[in-house]
């Protein structure tokens, strides 16, 4: 494994992305992200830019309006970069499935982006902050 | 100049007590910050190689110089803010350690510190950005408001060491065991605390409002320099403080105890004041630095001239 | 509730079509689409109603309109309802004297496909920028 995703795995930063999502899993990041669950023992730090980032925590299925910007976003992200999806929504659109207005999930509309792209699942609707966290250490280690 | 000149003088300035050695003692005391930011909040807190983790993170991403961007400032930013840092904590271990000082040098230092906040304004100016151009004017304004009282309680240290602006000379005399002292070492404290961009004066990275303000287009290596220069500013300024105010730093027997002690007290306060203040807006912190620390700099500075003109030592 | 409506009556008079009462705080009051302006400016400026929302359905037959006045006092909710005809249902806004109507009226636009006239600002509002024009969602025939 290269020095360089070593390196990631120790010191994952991340940037927060909704698409769409009802704001549920975007509370639930947010609470993750408050020193009583400290990530930062991970070395997971939130940013305020894709160009600090390491890691898209994305939530949301995406809808037609946001697909081109995730896009937008995800090539902002410098290389190498992880996907995140949280929850059920941004894993396989979860109850918006037929909706009229969504454009896929997660997956679908960053490999349009970038065929190569990792991206890892977090299913729950929301998911716990716990359940995010090992979530988050059981797909790093899989890197 | 013969070679083994050269050589020592590489060596100093690129390892010991130069680039690496401030390095490293710059990510442990950004590690020690974190830590102790952590406990305050009753958490855990990051390893101890997190801040080097990061660096070498930040090296092993590409870099992106965004379009409407200077190319050539962009890239040049950050390492004038690296030289800088390098050059003034050599600077400032070599007159602790080895008492190696040159008339003027006190003077040298403060030019020194004020390159690593202006590389970061250039840089942000440079980036093309509306949010980095905000980030950017905030540092400007920013650094106008600090180095006037920071100037100022340097004053009264020179006052106070009988006019001399060497630095071995400073670093011989206490100068916060009296009345002028103790209020130029409180200010210079806060003043300092805007020099490193911590809380309440960060508002040019404020990462809420402005998504990161001056390094908003910075990734990769380039990125990698700016931790690189905050951390080695964590090192080089206390001891700064700890050598003009709390009486230098002597490495030699009981008194390596006393230097450690002096840097980890200013650097200690430091986060304390950090982790206890919500970040203020621009106009309170220039407010801040010209209507409440000046005066206070300036009435340091008169007892200072006052204890000197009358000979009253502890004024 | 029965002097709203009997304020209601005195203004509408016979153009009021039907009156259903489905419980003691709600009743639905019918009259044609040309009548609604009047309607709803009895209902807002005389007696003193707030227009809680607008809703819509796809009737195969027409598009019906239900406009939901809430009195607060009385703790009373009154909506006038009315069926707009397809192809091409146009309706008169009453955006012009109830400014607070005007994002509904444009999403109802949006997704069934009603035209307000006299609207002032009848441009998208929560629909993709790249949406297909003339494909309302909300229509039973309206899937693209």
């Amino acid at each position: 494994m290269s020095w360089k995703m070593w390196a990631l795995k120790k010191s994952p930063w991340v940037f927060h992305v909704n698409t769409g999502a009802c704001n549920n899993c975007d509370i639930e990041v947010l609470e993750l992200l408050t020193p009583r669950f400290d990530v930062e023992r991970f070395g997971i730090r939130l940013v305020g830019t894709p160009r600090h980032a390491d890691a898209l925590v994305v939530t949301g299925g995406v809808t037609r309006q946001a697909a081109p910007r995730l896009k937008e976003v995800y090539r902002q992200t410098p290389k190498p970069c992880v996907v995140f999806a949280i929850g059920a929504c941004a894993c396989s659109m979860g109850i918006f499935k037929e909706g009229y207005h969504m454009a896929g999930p997660v997956d679908k509309v960053i490999r349009e982006e970038d065929p190569n792209a990792i991206i890892m699942y977090i299913p729950g609707c929301p998911p716990k902050p716990e359940a995010m966290i090992l979530g988050v250490v059981k797909a790093l280690s899989l890197l | 100049m013969s070679a083994a000149t050269v050589g020592w003088y590489a060596f100093a300035f690129l390892v010991f007590p130069g680039f690496l050695f401030s390095l490293a003692g710059g990510l442990l005391a950004s590690w020690v910050d974190r830590k102790v930011s952590a406990r305050v909040q009753w958490r855990v807190g990051p390893p101890l190689g997190q801040p080097l983790f990061d660096v070498v993170k930040l090296l092993g991403k590409e870099t992106i110089v965004p379009e409407g961007a200077n190319r050539l400032v962009f890239l040049v930013a950050p390492l004038v803010g690296l030289a800088a840092a390098t050059v003034v904590s050599t600077i400032l271990w070599m007159a602790n350690l080895f008492a190696v000082s040159f008339v003027g040098d006190l003077i040298v230092v403060v030019y020194l510190f004020i390159l690593p906040p202006v590389s970061v304004m250039i840089g942000g100016f440079a980036s093309g950005n509306p949010l980095a151009a905000t980030g950017a004017s905030r540092e400007m304004k920013l650094i106008l408001a600090y180095e006037l009282p920071f100037l100022i309680c340097l004053a009264v240290a020179i006052i106070r060491s009988d006019l001399s602006i060497h630095l071995v000379d400073i670093a011989a005399r206490p100068v916060a065991g009296s009345v002028s002292g103790l209020l130029a070492f409180l200010v210079s404290l806060l003043c300092v605390q805007a020099k490193l961009g911590f809380t309440p004066f960060d508002v040019a990275e404020a990462e809420t409002e402005i998504m990161g303000g001056v390094y908003i287009e910075y990734s990769g290596a380039p990125l990698a320099v700016f931790k690189l220069t905050q951390a080695m500013l964590l090192i080089a300024l206390p001891v700064f403080m700890a050598t003009v105010f709390l009486g230098g730093m002597h490495f030699s027997g009981w008194g390596i105890l006393w230097a450690i002690l002096k840097y980890l007290l200013v650097v200690v306060l430091v986060i304390l004041i950090k982790n206890t203040n919500p970040r203020v807006r621009i106009d309170q912190a220039v407010g801040f630095f010209w209507k409440y620390m000046t005066p206070v700099g300036v009435l340091a500075a008169a007892l200072a001239l006052a204890g000197r003109a009358f000979g009253i030592p502890w004024l | 509730m029965a002097d709203v409506l009997a304020g209601l009556r005195e203004s509408l008079g016979g153009r009021i079509l039907a009156t259903e009462s489905r419980s003691p705080r709600q009743t639905y009051v019918s009259v044609s689409c040309s009548d609604i302006p009047d309607a709803a400016r009895c209902l807002f400026e005389r007696l003193g109603g707030r227009l809680a929302t607008v809703t819509g359905l796809d009737e195969r037959d027409g598009i019906e309109l239900l406009y939901h006045f809430c009195f607060d006092a009385e703790r009373i909710v009154l909506t006038v309802k009315t069926k707009v005809a397809k192809p091409d249902p146009r309706i008169s806004s009453i955006t012009p004297f109830l400014p607070g109507a005007e994002w509904i009226e444009r999403e109802i636009h949006d997704l069934l496909g009603v035209r307000f006239d006299g609207h002032p600002r009848p441009e998208r509002l929560i629909l993709a920028d790249d949406w297909p024009e003339g494909v309302y969602p909300l229509r039973k025939d309206g899937r693209p």
